[in-house]
């Protein structure tokens, strides 16, 4: 039978702490080999078969959060058959709390929903819904919730009946990437020391290939003769494991700080990252391999200015052009195509406007309240059909107001353009093309 | 809806639909797009982005004049959140530059450049030695590649040259015009291996 314990710090963190995560780490492990680690001051502990060690679940509870304390943190904990109702129990319940066998999907069901961690998307649309709690989100019927939801929406209301299919992610120690490579009678000359690194440098690559990892960092220390010791690191672009490629970084960040003196021993370090794969799956169209988009973002950060690149989004505002860029992501989930917020398909003969940024200050003359002649440093011509004015206005309610006209005209070349108008001055905002 | 576009005659002669002229355009080749103000060139590269973005490829735009209108783009249903806008600040050399390291990073489907509206002393000062070397790291990563100009710039690199020209503007009101409706313009392929003299009437709405 499945015994989930779950340990929360008291009060709740927003924000990862080390201390408390060693301090939590300490006492799961000190009971129990399997622990996961699930964010800020939260640790869950697989406590089945500890009753001959430490007694029944209630004791046990009492004996974590004792030991907890007597290492100056205040903890609760709360004990389950699932992760959810475990913490469930936790952070609802006293300081300790103990969910009876089988009782998991009553205990959840006045729980809310923000257990859950849903996405923003989800959240609101089971607001929508009306859904406040795990009680009412498992009492949905399933098909619908399949047919609306999709699979995320079912393994959400699994969670909610208190079923948890996965087992505990149990947590590891952090690797240590580090070799070692003693330079007999010592070494004087560059080329030498490069020989030597080249097998330490194998190794770590080895390792790292092994487990899936690249290094984004690699520190090298070298001990002199002299007795002191000459240190360097070197942070390539793009994580890397593979060992000639380390090799020539090494070799190129050694030519560039030499040691000065005999080097009796060098060792090499890596700082290890975890590069996801390039491709989701089978179906799912290409996108760019990460280590890729990293490097070239970083190239092209230097060329435009780390501002001036990323993914446009636009702002909830009626402000014209109000838009930001956020950092591009590659493993950002597309937006939703036909679901919510999207109730048409696309418009491929949509009239697209080209900006003008900053808009061109503009003089316009008008004739019996009509624009008849535009003159600006982008374009100066004759109107010949004009469309205005529409009234744009917003955020009367904050100290910065904003209020103009804006106008469509046809110059006579042809060109349609956009122009706006704040009560004092004209501006070119745009072309339509 | 593609009923907006026709065939103009002879009738069946050339492809049918914005989808047809949308398809011409290649992985792996140097297409452009060239074209006065106001004649469309802007919405054909949008609807280009807009197809490409909705079929789930991700999309990098190097803006030479920062003109990209964002909200044309999610009126036209592009999302946003699979293009990588590159904003260059009038630089000229900076956005070649840009869209040379964007094209030889395998997994854009299209990498699209923008020259805007920049004098054409400046655009012409590099461009068909840029454009090869544009053309070659399009055909080793087989991303589309579309260059648009005012004017044809990349010379024999480009494997595909589409024209636009404005037909009408069309307003709507009763005694005079109160809202701009959009435009009709003519795309026609001036240069294409292998085919070339297809014409299509689009009606862009506003």
């Amino acid at each position: 039978m499945r015994r989930i314990a779950c340990i929360t710090a008291s009060p709740l963190l927003t924000e990862r702490d080390f201390t408390v995560e060693r301090t939590l780490r300490e006492v799961a492990l000190a009971h129990s080999p399997r622990v996961e680690e699930a964010g800020a001051g939260l640790v869950y502990v697989d406590v089945a078969g500890l009753q001959g060690l430490f007694g029944d679940d209630r004791r046990l509870g009492e004996r974590l959060r004792r030991r907890a304390g007597e290492l100056g943190l205040p903890v609760c904990v709360g004990i389950a058959g699932s992760r959810l109702a475990a913490l469930a129990a936790a952070r609802l319940g006293g300081s300790v709390n103990v969910v009876d066998p089988g009782e998991d999907a009553a205990h959840l069901a006045s729980a809310p929903l923000s257990l859950l961690e849903l996405s923003r998307d989800m959240t609101a649309r089971l607001r929508r819904w009306g859904i406040r709690t795990m009680g009412e989100l498992a009492g949905l019927p399933s098909s619908g919730i399949f047919e609306r939801l999709g699979r995320e929406g079912v393994e959400l209301q699994r969670l909610a009946r208190g079923e948890d299919p996965r087992p505990l992610r149990p947590w590891q120690p952090p690797p240590v990437f580090e070799a070692s490579a003693e330079c007999e009678g010592g070494v004087a000359t560059l080329e030498l020391l490069l020989a030597r690194l080249a097998e330490p440098a194998e190794r770590i690559c080895e390792r790292l290939a092994h487990r899936g990892l690249a290094a984004d960092r690699l520190e090298w220390s070298c001990r002199l003769a002299s007795g002191s010791t000459h240190e360097g690191s070197v942070s390539p672009a793009v994580p890397v494991n593979d060992p000639l490629l380390v090799a020539r970084l090494l070799g190129a960040s050694l030519e560039s700080t030499p040691p000065r003196g005999v080097v009796e021993a060098v060792t090499l370090r890596a700082h290890p990252v975890r590069v996801p794969p390039g491709q989701g799956s089978l179906t799912d169209p290409p996108r760019p391999h990460p280590r890729l988009v990293a490097a070239v973002l970083a190239r092209l950060a230097a060329l435009v200015g780390p501002q001036q690149l990323g993914v446009p989004q636009l702002l909830d505002t009626h402000r014209p052009d109000a838009v930001t860029l956020a950092p591009y992501d590659e493993s950002q989930e597309p937006s939703p195509l036909w679901g919510e917020g999207r109730v048409r398909g696309p418009e491929l003969s949509t009239l697209a406007l080209r900006r003008l940024r900053p808009p061109v200050p503009a003089s316009v003359t008008f004739t019996a309240g009509r624009p008849v002649h535009l003159r600006s440093a982008r374009l100066t011509a004759r109107i010949v059909t004009g469309a205005g004015p529409w009234r744009c206005s917003g955020e009367w309610w904050t100290s910065s107001p904003w209020i103009h006209d804006e106008w469509d005209v046809e110059l006579a070349d042809g060109t349609v353009c956009r122009l706006a108008h704040d009560g004092a001055t004209w501006s070119l905002e745009g072309i339509y093309d | 809806m593609i009923t907006a576009v026709e065939t103009l005659p002879p009738p069946g002669r050339g492809p049918e639909g914005l989808e047809a002229l949308l398809g011409a355009f290649s992985p792996g080749r140097l297409s452009e797009i060239v074209g006065p103000d106001s004649s469309g060139t802007s919405s054909l590269l949008l609807a280009l982005m807009t197809r490409t973005t909705v079929g789930g490829g991700v999309v990098a735009l190097v803006d030479v004049a920062d003109g990209f209108d964002p909200t044309s783009a999610a009126a036209a249903g592009a999302d946003l959140s699979r293009l990588l806008w590159v904003k260059c600040g009038a630089r000229l050399r900076a956005g070649w530059s840009a869209a040379d390291l964007l094209v030889r990073c395998r997994g854009f489907a299209l990498v699209v450049l923008d020259l805007g509206d920049l004098p054409s002393t400046r655009r012409e000062a590099a461009s068909a030695v840029l454009c090869r070397r544009l053309q070659r790291a399009a055909e080793a990563s087989g991303a589309v590649l579309v260059l648009r100009a005012p004017q044809h710039l990349a010379g024999s690199a480009a494997s595909l040259v589409v024209g636009l020209h404005q037909l009408e503007t069309r307003w709507t009101g009763l005694s005079r015009a109160t809202r701009f409706a959009g435009l009709t313009s003519e795309a026609r392929i001036l240069y294409a291996q292998g085919e070339g003299g297809a014409r299509w009437l689009i009606r862009w709405h506003a």
